[in-house]
């Protein structure tokens, strides 16, 4: 979730009215939006953007040109999407674009003097997009240049990596695109997008200037824009079409409530694009859909009538066009997030305010119910309370130190786990395939705490089993130990007994050996004819281990589903 | 303070310190006490102990002096050629005229002492040279007699009579002592030093004061009923000792459910008070069932939103269930047949197969819609869910998640805000509710429920929406479901007055025991 910084006034005189800090809070669930934080000295305010398919309100100027469209019951069209003029600046793209980064798309800016604040939010809205929408420059990147220097057309083309020479932003020298690559603190960042590429991309003009290296790092002559520049050049690069104009058109729209006269810029491709050879951008993808007021009716649980829907819609931004049949809707050219009817009944309840519709209670009748394996947990944990044990509820992530070498089952088939492959911390780099080890750290952290102490969990503990469709089965188990200077086998054993004679299960102890337990004093557990558990005295070498000085002794088995 | 109730509620053994402490106007010590009452030191303790508290007796000295007293192996050796340094000194010189010369290894043979104190004691006797190594590691044993063996043997004869304070030794005994005194690491030693801390007692002005109303012939009391008193009726002859009933009682060590489960616990059966039906799933998960089934493209930055733990060993399952992996894929490439246009990408389905830890309960419910459902119905899960992230005071490694769906053909949005107005009354008591508009990218619209805690004030509830046709859809299910969610946790940890979100799953016995609901 993108959150920005903008400031309040700038806000307000974007959407046209003046407002208070609770009014810009009653206007956040147009945007989805959350104030998280308000400086009163700077008037700074950062705003948390929920909607990951709304890039254009990744940005000030968008989220005020949501707001002002619904406040102002909607918006007039952009007129430069449908400009039908010839663009009267072009941008060749070269021979073999296709295979490094296809997608170019640019605009002009005339007439808007940069402000301190205008350019801050056009520096955040190119690192918003690029990043986030933008994946990290990998799909789309996008630059800013003084369009007065350059000359056109431009071109955008291949070359070897040290065949050109430029001074990026933020050098002085001139340096080759692999020099970029191997020094530059930029080239160091993206240089992996362009893993593998013999040749590399370029943005220059007629004069042979360089404009950038996209989507790495802009031309210092051509690419820095200062305060007071009155035209700019825009370009998006990237590897996805639709995502590049959409950037390029969020962009334009920007520039233009800021009060910038945009102009096109034709691209030709010396390849087929979605678009065609020849693509004038900003341009406007969407098509208009028709929409069935029933399906939005329906979904919404109200006959709203085909008129509020419509003013509704109109009010969010939408073009609509109404027949007697049927309802079309075109989303503006800065939004590119339609797939579903239902995508446009979540837009008219957010115009007309989620509280405006009233909650009906659900009227179906179901029966409530809780899984077997929560009943049986539930009995298990009843009894062992009653029998004087004090539940525990551990975290299923452990360390292999406390699973497994801990447990002296380093190496045998008992130490088999599953372990997570991109670990962040050994303190929780595996999942328990037992929950006794869980107990044996409280133990072990507690010889202060008042004995005796009889400890249980009931819980989940995940098995590694190769057989198993997902490599692994979640099993429910009931663990317990006791630890006082008495505790022994008889004792544990006299506490599973009365839990398997009050579960009705019948069970059997098989002498067994096990490195966790005494030998002689370790039993398998074994339940209707399968082996689910162990029962002994933990061997000293695992009480040193967890620096337990009191007798320790337990059972773990697992509960099985009953058989069908 | 009432006196008379007071001696009322006095154990004979307190009457019998004041007493003996009411004698004489001088200070008296334990050891004091417990000669002139010829009482157990263990119940003037107890007795001292209750008086203090009743301010009825105050401390008046204190002093701590070190004493040296015999241990068991020190009782053994005090008998005579019983010190390893007397026994090696015999063997060698035992062996002499045989003429078969002993080795250390020869010494170590016999098992006698520990190797370790072997080879201290062989040590100190080659430093006084009374011992010598000859060839072939033979111990010769030379004229000089042994000032340590002669020190340790006086000391064994002192000590043995009693314990002595450690500073009545000259100092190089005090050295010898220490050397040979038990450490942490060493209990086989022939000496113990302690610390022992004499105190003394005077009574309080209160204390002097109840001196003339102390029961006479207190022995008649008796603390307990027994079976006996009962069976044969005596306990009408003798009259029972009064309680100090505001005294804190003893401690027990008891059963109990943990705290944040007795939390959950009730969640789960407010849950299906409501009639909704528990479901349950597994800890490891595909990425399939965690993400794609519920519509989050493979690419997008929302995925970004759920950080992963990825599996080591197998990284993948075998196989995705049929339709509902091509199903799902044909909704991420064009929509399929979900009235959608899909995320137009090429889906993978290899990776959908990839394993990961559960990272959101919705999968369970994914799983569930895939079931074939019974129309209408209402499920819930609390599923344990692992996310990357550090973990610190508001981040855990795995964590509970409250979530369910309600499938059914009268489902829509004002229903949908119907069952999050019943949830904020049902969870949270709360009377004030508003709902925002939310994203989620498996529902369309999503809503964000915010309620008015009686005890919390405005907080967020949970969140929920209409699942998307693009998750029903490839999943069979025809009828419109609610998907939601609960965030519970901060309610918890204010209802259990924890600060840190790692408390929950404390394995602090006494944090654990300490724990309980306020609310």
């Amino acid at each position: 979730m993108p959150t920005i910084s903008l400031f309040q006034k700038d806000l307000c005189q974007l959407v046209g009215r003046t407002a208070s800090m609770s009014d810009i809070e009653q206007w956040m669930p147009y945007v989805k939006g959350e104030v998280k934080d308000v400086l009163q000295d700077t008037g700074e305010v950062r705003v948390e953007l929920q909607d990951t398919n709304r890039p254009d309100l990744w940005c000030v100027e968008g989220i005020a040109r949501q707001i002002r469209s619904v406040l102002n019951k909607g918006m007039p069209p952009y007129t430069f999407f449908s400009d039908k003029r010839g663009a009267k600046r072009r941008i060749q793209v070269a021979q073999g674009m296709e295979a490094v980064r296809p997608y170019v798309a640019a605009c002009v800016s005339l007439g808007y003097a940069m402000t301190a604040e205008g350019l801050d939010q056009c520096i955040q809205t190119q690192e918003k997009l690029a990043d986030a929408f933008g994946r990290k420059r990998e799909t789309v990147s996008i630059g800013l240049y003084r369009y007065s220097s350059i000359s056109f057309p431009v071109t955008y083309g291949l070359v070897k990596p040290d065949e050109i020479r430029f001074t990026p932003l933020g050098f002085d020298e001139k340096m080759t695109p692999q020099e970029i690559l191997t020094v530059h603190p930029k080239g160091l960042e993206y240089g992996s997008i362009l893993a593998g590429c013999d040749r590399l991309p370029l943005l220059w003009d007629s004069d042979g200037q360089v404009l950038s290296f996209p989507p790495i790092i802009n031309s210092r002559e051509l690419g820095e824009v200062r305060l007071g520049d009155t035209d700019l050049f825009v370009e998006v690069t990237g590897t996805d079409l639709s995502m590049v104009v959409l950037a390029l058109n969020i962009f334009a729209c920007n520039l233009a409530d800021r009060g910038a006269a945009i102009e096109s810029v034709d691209i030709t491709y010396p390849y087929e694009t979605e678009f065609g050879k020849s693509v004038k951008t900003p341009l406007s993808m969407n098509q208009s859909q028709r929409i069935s007021l029933e399906a939005i009716e329906q979904a919404l649980g109200m006959s709203l009538g085909s008129e509020v829907i419509q003013e509704a819609l109109a009010s969010y931004g939408y073009q609509v066009k109404a027949t007697r049949q049927s309802v079309s809707v075109t989303l503006p050219a800065f939004r590119n997030d339609f797939m579903h009817v239902m995508d446009v009944a979540e837009d008219v309840a957010i115009t007309r305010g989620y509280d405006s519709f009233s909650p009906i209670m659900p009227q179906t009748f179901t029966v409530g119910s809780l899984s077997l394996e929560e009943q049986t947990s539930d009995r298990i944990r009843d009894l062992l309370v009653g029998f004087g044990f004090q539940e525990i509820f551990s975290n299923i992530m452990a360390s292999h130190q406390e699973l497994v070498d801990k447990m002296r089952i380093a190496d045998t088939d008992y130490g088999r786990l599953v372990e997570v492959d991109n670990v962040m911390s050994q303190t929780y780099a595996c999942l328990r395939p037992s929950i006794l080890p869980c107990l044996l750290r409280v133990e072990a952290l507690s010889p202060r705490a008042f004995y005796p102490h009889l400890l249980f969990e009931v819980g989940e503990t995940a098995q590694l089993d190769l057989e198993a469709n997902m490599g692994s089965r979640t099993t429910l188990s009931i663990a317990a130990i006791s630890a006082n200077s008495g505790a022994n086998f008889s004792e544990i054993h006299s506490y599973l007994d009365l839990l398997m004679y009050y579960m009705v299960w019948p069970y059997e102890l098989e002498p067994v050996t096990h490195p966790s337990f005494l030998e002689g004093r370790v039993g398998r557990i074994r339940c209707q004819g399968h082996a689910v558990g162990y029962i002994g005295e933990f061997h000293p070498e695992v009480l040193e281990a967890w620096q337990i000085d009191m007798p320790t002794s337990g059972f773990e088995f697992e509960i099985r589903k009953p058989e069908a | 303070m009432n006196s008379a109730n007071n001696t009322d509620s006095l154990h004979p053994l307190e009457i019998q310190v004041l007493r003996e402490l009411g004698k004489d106007p001088q200070p008296l010590s334990d050891l004091q006490l417990a000669n002139h009452t010829e009482l157990a030191p263990s119940q003037i303790s107890m007795a001292v102990g209750w008086l203090l508290t009743k301010q009825l007796v105050s401390l008046s000295s204190e002093t701590t002096t070190t004493y040296v007293s015999l241990t068991t192996v020190g009782t053994q050796y005090h008998q005579p050629g019983s010190s390893p340094l007397e026994w090696i000194l015999r063997e060698a010189g035992d062996a002499v005229p045989s003429g078969q010369l002993l080795t250390v290894k020869d010494l170590q043979a016999k098992g006698k002492f520990h190797p370790s104190e072997l080879s201290r004691a062989i040590g100190i006797l080659k430093k006084e040279g009374v011992l010598q190594m000859g060839a072939g590691g033979m111990l010769e044993i030379t004229s000089k007699a042994s000032e340590t063996e002669r020190n340790l043997r006086s000391l064994l004869d002192q000590i043995h009579k009693g314990p002595r304070p450690l500073d009545s030794f000259a100092s190089d005994h005090q050295a010898l002592l220490r050397l040979y005194a038990v450490k942490r690491g060493n209990t086989q030693e022939p000496f113990r030093i302690d610390d022992y801390t004499e105190r003394t007692y005077v009574l309080t002005a209160e204390g002097r004061n109840l001196l003339p109303h102390l029961r006479e012939g207190a022995a008649q009391e008796i603390s307990q009923l027994t079976p006996e008193l009962l069976k044969d009726g005596s306990w009408r002859n003798v009259s029972f000792r009064k309680y100090s009933i505001n005294l804190r009682p003893p401690r027990l060590a008891v059963g109990k459910r943990h705290s944040y489960r007795e939390f959950l616990d009730t969640v789960k059966y407010k849950l299906t008070s409501m009639g909704f039906q528990e479901m349950r799933g597994e800890l490891i998960e595909t990425e399939f069932w965690d993400m794609d089934a519920l519509f989050m493209p493979q690419f997008h930055p929302a995925r970004a939103i759920h950080d992963v733990y990825f599996v080591k060993n197998p990284k993948m399952a075998k196989k995705i269930p049929e339709p509902f992996h091509s199903q799902v894929g044909q909704v991420h490439r064009d929509g399929g047949t979900s009235g959608s246009k899909g995320w137009k990408y090429e889906y993978d389905s290899e990776r959908a197969k990839r394993l990961v830890l559960r990272s959101q309960g919705t999968a369970v419910s994914a799983r569930t819609l895939a079931q074939n459902p019974p129309i209408p119905s209402k499920f819930f899960s609390i599923a344990r869910c692992f996310r990357y992230d550090n973990v610190d005071a508001t981040h855990a490694t795995d964590f509970f998640q409250v979530e369910g769906i309600v499938l059914g053909s009268d489902i829509n949005f004002r229903t949908l805000l119907g069952l999050l107005q019943l949830f904020a009354t049902e969870m949270a008591q709360a009377k004030e509710i508003r709902f925002f508009p939310a994203y989620f990218p498996f529902t369309e619209p999503s809503v964000e429920l915010h309620v008015r805690h009686p005890k919390l004030g405005w907080m967020e509830l949970g969140g929920a929406g209409l699942f998307r046709s693009e998750v029903t859809v490839p999943l069979g299910v025809t009828v419109p479901v609610i998907a939601w969610g609960l965030g519970l946790d901060r309610m918890a940890m204010v209802a259990l007055g924890i600060q840190d979100i790692r408390d929950l799953f404390t394995s602090d016995l006494e944090a654990v025991r300490n724990m309980r609901r306020q609310f």
